[in-house]
């Protein structure tokens, strides 16, 4: 073995099978017992077996994907729990809104509330090299299709989508094939899958946060 | 005709769950020696495999591009890996472990033996570095796979394969 544990860049060269110029002695010998060691150990190590399929399907045979999921829990009956020491509390509340708010007409009159539920939004993004630029996010099922981006000048894409309130996750489409966050949004997270999306809060006067 | 990951993940969705059997078995061949390799125990490695099938396949309304479903899983499985790794063995000093053949420096070690040296080598190594070697040369793909495969660009990733490869031609020194 050399003493200078470091390959040469040829000799990492020679290691990727590429063609390169000439070893010393003792890079070449010990690169060679790297490649032959590790095969010896590539050879040994198997795939798990089909064995694995069957568990993985018979533990996402009686469950839903996401998507499935939630439109199951939305149409079929649902079990509820409730507590029985919350009976007598849950009436003296319906009590007191009762006699405070849904009283005859001697009771104030109800204070008009907003029923915003729904706020515009304007996205933009700076990509002049971009041909295309789409926007995908918690808001439509993470399709690409629905929300194309306008180009104006400077290489600015904009668009203005409808957001309910509340807080969402997106990333923008580049060229139909490049997923990336946005760069300027306030807060980032993992999506759980490797990847990263940009988060915005929308309250009822507007973004809260994005 | 092979159906395309991209029809098959659109089937799922639509609720034909039994056509994600195409999927598991397509991936566990395909990544299989890698999450063995990764994890450094194949019963703990199968476990993050099929972790990684059954949150891919709850997550999978959120895989954008469904053709690319393969890209999409290698990193849930990636990071399943790197956490089951992280969980069962910590760093290992090689320099204290026995040698493989004999106490003589110049024995003959049989394939069995360099299998094991390098088995006990890559938990020398960092993630990232255990990573790419695992997959360079245990997997045997090029440069430009494991970047299409990783996000990592080749120039990183070469940088990591060679630091591994000096890693352990250091660590393992006369026992190679």
């Amino acid at each position: 073995m050399s003493d200078d544990r470091r390959f040469s860049p040829e000799a990492h060269t020679y290691m990727d099978g590429a063609p390169t110029g000439p070893l010393s002695e003792a890079d070449r010998s010990d690169a060679d017992r790297l490649l032959q060691a590790t095969e010896a150990y590539a050879a040994r190590v198997l795939e798990p077996g089909s064995a694995l399929t069957d568990a993985v399907m018979e533990r996402v045979a009686s469950r839903k994907t996401g998507r499935q999921h939630v439109w199951r829990w939305v149409f079929e009956p649902q079990p509820v729990r409730f507590r029985p020491i919350w009976a007598p509390l849950t009436a003296a509340l319906l009590l007191v809104l009762w006699l405070t708010v849904g009283r005859g007409p001697e009771s104030a009159p109800p204070i008009a509330t907003a029923s915003v539920d729904t706020v515009f939004v304007q996205f933009q993004l700076v990509a002049p090299e971009a041909s295309s630029v789409s926007l995908a996010g918690s808001f439509s099922d993470w399709r690409s299709d629905l929300y194309a981006m306008d180009r104006e000048n400077g290489g600015m894409w904009s668009l203005t989508v409808p957001l309910a309130l509340g807080e969402h996750h997106y990333q923008f489409i580049l060229d139909g094939q490049r997923w990336i966050p946005d760069p300027t949004a306030h807060a980032q997270v993992d999506d759980g899958f490797g990847g990263t999306n940009s988060v915005i809060v929308v309250g009822p006067r507007g973004v809260v946060r994005s | 005709m092979e159906a395309s990951d991209g029809s098959v993940v659109r089937e799922v969705l639509a609720g034909d769950s039994e056509r994600y059997r195409i999927l598991v078995d397509r991936y566990r061949e395909r990544f299989g020696r890698y999450a063995v390799a990764l994890v450094g125990d194949p019963d703990l490695a199968a476990d993050a495999v099929q972790e990684a099938f059954v949150k891919a396949y709850h997550g999978l309304a959120t895989c954008r591009d469904p053709e690319r479903f393969g890209s999409w899983f290698f990193r849930i499985l990636s990071n399943q890996c790197h956490d089951a790794r992280d969980r069962v063995r910590p760093m290992e000093d090689v320099a204290r472990l026995p040698l493989p053949a004999s106490d003589r420096a110049d024995a003959a070690v049989d394939r069995a033996e360099l299998a094991e040296l390098i088995e006990q080598g890559l938990a020398m190594l960092t993630p990232e570095q255990r990573e790419a070697f695992v997959l360079k040369h245990v997997e045997g793909h090029t440069y430009e796979q494991i970047a299409a495969l990783t996000g990592v660009g080749t120039d990183a990733l070469k940088m990591r394969v060679h630091r591994a490869r000096d890693t352990l031609r250091t660590a393992l020194g006369e026992r190679l």
